[in-house]
């Protein structure tokens, strides 16, 4: 294709304001595919994504536009959806020359919608502003126009468009080939391309999805990975229609995938640049870095004979996922299994939820937690991602954690109550605009392990829902942080450990001993519970020694049925752990998140 | 040969109690009493008999002392001429709601051969009942079990509930002593269960109710068991106290895994390791018998290892406990031996204890006997069978 007649582009909205819908749309218009043929939202593939109602891993889409007796070929590019997955986004950005905003007709401009505006603007793209679900009731697209206006877009020029209804489709896909430039790049330079995605097919191993910068790949092609200096032979190659054709090049400024017998993701790193190994580029394109985990949590198997299996499951997942880590553990309480570093909190739980869906396993995982940076008296600095593992309180020197930058836009009556929570979690305030008479955007420093928890459910119940939020990592700060131990019958489990700031050792340790009190079902034997810092108990509660435990009623009708409720019951004492004498279910493990201030 | 049982399902009810479950109906007609006791007859004709004493004969439901006692005299006519004459000593019981017998209905029951009442009271405070949705009220109780003995029934037991929503001890402790003023032989206490879609399910659900919480329960438990055993009224089950002598010979197949056939919609029967139940459904019952047909709906066949725990989980569930020489007579093993490290675990932890050569739950033990049923409901067991 005509390098002039590529248009490579992505839909960046907040969540919900209907991004999934209008590419469907997109993709029907076309003709890519039948409407008989669109499941609700094509490109989140993963059942796991569509019942969660986001995009993890991102997809590109070959869509053929017929526009004033021409024949375009737009490429759309999709995004993951959440903050998690923020380098994600800004690679599949730039691998892109413009970008739709869509913003809900009703809804107005949200954090995540500015955040992703600054991303695309950091990559030069050209935004087609987008006032999406004009045909709702509440719609207010005047009011819409001016807030764009507001963030510095020219809000006359944005279309507007119900994609649920179809309206205002055509005008969309105009507005790409006019607005959006064609990809420039070197027709003639050594072949460069830039890894948006990959992921990990069974019979073909890894495909690799690639925006080509320069020159061409064809099949047969010998490249190279630059930042792993892996090299393979280009088996297959195609494009997404959204069902994959296969195609025998690529030119530049075009978009597809590419098979080489590639067993991992591991090796095809999101970002990387990937070059032809005859021929090589000099330089790879700017801006790669290495999936970073940002909370770490443990996995353990229930059935200490299931380790193996974890072990396996976690391999395989890594084949298709660069950014889980995960190294043997052995904890006191738990036993064998795993420390496991993801991206963000969904990360976490997809993949949990992945290892006790797909692959069968009962597992405790421990409550997550962020990378803390210990400066030890002796001058070492060591990365602790393991509460129990932090040194004690007198070789250490400082502790720093790592913060954010948050953006909460807020209808203007709740700027009280968002302040509020914000001084909870020990945020600094940064800076507060109007978006207009009745929304403003507060900015606070924040410590990532306080909004890691509940932050964002706490901000959407004190704003009735309104509120947003968006941040971005913003380095690390010294904070007085503590370890913080419980204790089950007068010993530490170790799985347990949490590390807090001082000031709220008392309240979290208060409030962790009460929840687990009520968490763990009454024994034999009472169990004192206990919340210490250092050798100081600072909370106790007691689980009371359970009293009666019977069937009140059996005769003969019912011998069949009360054998099955007692197998039932085993079944679920078996999901739960015994440290020490204490059977402690999978829950109580994570408690520290269900913890209310 | 091996004594056994007759169980007489009676599904009618006049109306439910809101923590039901059972297999009961309401609405029938007389009539349908009627073809009902046919079918119920029709069943028993072509029962294959145990070969050895019957012993006791029970109807329970439902409600059996709401149809006419006629139609539960009929069956135990039936009963009588097939085994070739009942003996004196056979227990035949009629569960008995308050408020649905007269003294001729009595008369009748105690004529046909019925000996043992087992009177559902629940509680003895109008508002608990009226809660529970039963038919009767407190005055209906007494003026039913005073009706019994003028009518000459020498074994009476009595019913009672404990854990009610929003129940107090103050209310148990009535209840208990109300009961105890009605002189009874036999008296079942038990904590209120609840099951998945009864009415007090839906209403503890929806938060219109509450019961008392797990301490309180088990302090009416245990006031109640002190105070019925100073009355005379021992416990000799997790739920069922008796004056000695009085302790209830059919509940006590069940626990002793002995044999016992079952008439009904729904009923239940067990023999040798194979237990069977008929079609739920009262009409559907009917219709089987009446077609000449088996109205079996399922069954299961416990092997001797599956037996070998059924019986020690039932059987601990009596006072007396079990005895190891009778289950070496009849597993060819030791219970200690055949339950080997789980036994041993138990016994440990003090719940399970050797009492005058017999297997007991400790007192600690019948507080948590499911516990230790839960550890043997599914004990790996070791040993190499008896060819059989």
């Amino acid at each position: 294709m005509d390098q002039r007649h590529i248009r490579n582009f992505s839909i960046i909205a907040h969540i919900d304001h209907g991004k999934s819908t209008l590419a469907d749309r997109l993709i029907e218009v076309t003709g890519a595919l039948s409407s008989r043929e669109m499941a609700p939202q094509v490109l989140d593939s993963m059942d796991l994504e569509r019942e969660r109602g986001i995009t993890i891993k991102a997809q590109a889409v070959r869509l053929l536009y017929q526009h004033e007796g021409e024949t375009y070929e737009l490429n759309l590019i999709d995004t993951p959806g959440h903050v998690d997955f923020t380098y994600e986004v800004s690679r599949a950005l730039q691998a892109c020359e413009g970008a739709l905003l869509v913003v809900d007709a009703a809804q107005g401009v949200e954090a995540q919608t500015l955040a992703n505006l600054y991303l695309a603007l950091e990559h030069d793209l050209a935004i087609v502003p987008i006032i999406n679900k004009i045909d709702l009731p509440s719609a207010d697209p005047e009011r819409v126009m001016e807030e764009l206006m507001e963030i510095g877009l020219d809000g006359t020029e944005a279309v507007p468009v119900s994609a649920k209804q179809g309206i205002g489709i055509d005008r969309v896909l105009a507005e790409v080939v006019a607005a959006v430039p064609p990809p420039r790049g070197d027709a003639d330079g050594p072949f460069r391309a830039l890894i948006f995605d990959s992921r990990f097919d069974s019979y073909k191993g890894v495909l690799v999805y690639i925006r080509v910068v320069d020159g061409r790949l064809k099949v047969g092609d010998r490249i190279r990975f630059m930042a792993t200096s892996k090299e393979f032979q280009v088996t297959e190659m195609g494009v997404f229609g959204p069902h994959p054709v296969p195609v025998d090049h690529l030119d530049t400024g075009e978009v597809g995938f590419f098979a080489a017998q590639i067993k991992t993701v591991q090796d095809t790193r999101v970002g990387d640049t990937v070059t032809g190994a005859e021929n090589p580029a000099r330089v790879p394109l700017p801006g790669y870095r290495p999936a970073q985990p940002m909370v770490y949590s443990g996995l353990y198997p229930v059935d200490s004979a299931d380790y193996g299996r974890l072990r396996e499951a976690l391999e395989k997942l890594q084949l298709n996922d660069a950014a889980l880590t995960f190294e043997p553990e052995t904890s006191a309480a738990l036993g064998f299994g795993f420390r496991a570093g993801f991206l963000g909190l969904l990360h976490m739980e997809v993949i949990q939820e992945r290892l006790e869906r797909e692959y069968d396993l009962t597992l405790i995982t421990t409550a997550p937690n962020v990378v803390y940076q210990v400066t030890l008296v002796s001058g070492e600095v060591i990365r602790v991602d393991n509460p129990a593992l932090l040194p004690p309180a007198g070789d250490i020197q400082t502790i720093e954690e790592p913060v954010v930058e948050a953006s909460i836009i807020t209808p203007s009556d709740y700027i009280g109550a968002v302040m509020e929570l914000a001084q909870e979690r020990r945020g600094i305030y940064l800076n507060l605009t109007y978006l207009d008479n009745l929304r403003a955007m507060l900015t606070y420093r924040l410590p990532l392990g306080e909004i890691m928890y509940d932050f964002f459910d706490q901000l959407k119940s004190r704003t009735r829902g309104y509120a947003s939020l968006d941040y971005q990592l913003a380095g690390l700060e010294a904070a007085d942080l503590v370890r913080m131990d419980i204790l089950l019958n007068g010993e530490v489990v170790d799985a347990l450990s949490t590390i807090v700031h001082r000031d709220r050792a008392y309240q979290k340790g208060r409030a962790l001993a009460e929840k687990l009190r009520e968490l763990i079902p009454r024994q034999m034997f009472e169990v004192p519970i206990q919340a210490a810092v250092g050798a100081r108990v600072i909370a106790r509660e007691t689980v009371k020694a359970l009293r009666k435990d019977v069937l009140a009623k059996c005769y003969g009708g019912d011998i069949t049925r009360k054998r099955k409720l007692l197998e039932k019951q085993k079944e679920g004492k078996r999901r739960m752990k015994s440290v020490g004498s204490v059977e402690i279910p999978q829950e109580a493990f994570m408690a520290i998140l269900r913890v209310e201030d | 040969m091996s004594a056994w049982g007759l169980y007489v399902h009676i599904p009618f009810c006049q109306a439910r109690c809101t923590y039901c479950d059972f297999n009961t109906v309401t609405g029938m007609s007389a009539d349908d009493h009627r073809r009902y006791r046919d079918a119920l007859i029709r069943e028993w004709e072509g029962e294959l008999l145990v070969d050895g004493p019957l012993v006791s004969i029970f109807f329970g439901g439902g409600t059996p002392s709401l149809v006419d006692a006629s139609h539960l005299t009929a069956v135990v006519e039936a009963v009588d001429r097939r085994v070739g004459g009942l003996s004196e000593t056979v227990e035949i019981t009629v569960e008995t709601n308050p408020g649905t017998v007269t003294p001729k209905k009595l008369r009748s029951l105690i004529q046909g051969g019925v000996n043992r009442l087992s009177i559902g009271a629940q509680a003895l405070q109008n508002h608990h009942l009226l809660a529970l949705n039963r038919i009767h009220n407190v005055d209906a109780i007494k003026e039913t079990v005073a009706m019994a003995r003028a009518e000459g029934f020498r074994n009476i037991s009595l019913d009672a509930i404990y854990g009610l929503p929003s129940q107090t001890l103050q209310e148990w402790q009535e209840t208990v002593d109300g009961l105890l003023m009605l002189k009874p032989d036999h008296l079942s206490l038990y904590a209120l269960m609840v099951e998945g879609g009864t009415p007090l399910k839906n209403q503890l659900d929806r938060g219109e109710k509450t019961l008392p919480d797990g301490d309180l329960t088990a302090d009416m438990a245990d006031w109640a068991e002190g105070r019925l055993t100073e009355a005379g009224l021992l416990p000799y089950e997790i739920s069922n106290f008796a004056r000695p002598g009085h302790e209830s010979r059919h509940n006590r197949l069940y626990w002793q895994l002995e044999p016992y056939l079952a008439l009904g919609a729904g009923a239940h029967a067990y023999c040798s390791g194979h237990r069977w139940w008929n079609v739920r459904g009262v009409r559907r019952y009917m219709e089987f018998l009446e077609a000449g047909q088996d109205p079996m709906d399922q069954e299961e066949w416990l092997d001797p290892i599956e037996e070998m725990r059924e019986y020690l989980w039932l059987g601990l569930r009596q006072r007396k406990g079990v005895s190891p020489r009778a289950f070496v007579d009849r597993f060819g093993v030791d219970p200690r031996e055949a339950f080997g490290g789980v036994w041993e675990a138990v016994a440990r932890e003090g719940l399970v204890a050797l009492d005058e050569g017999r297997i007991q739950l400790t007192r600690r033990g019948r507080d948590l006997a499911n516990l230790v049923a839960r550890a043997l409901v599914d004990a790996p067991i070791e040993v190499h069978m008896p060819h059989s």
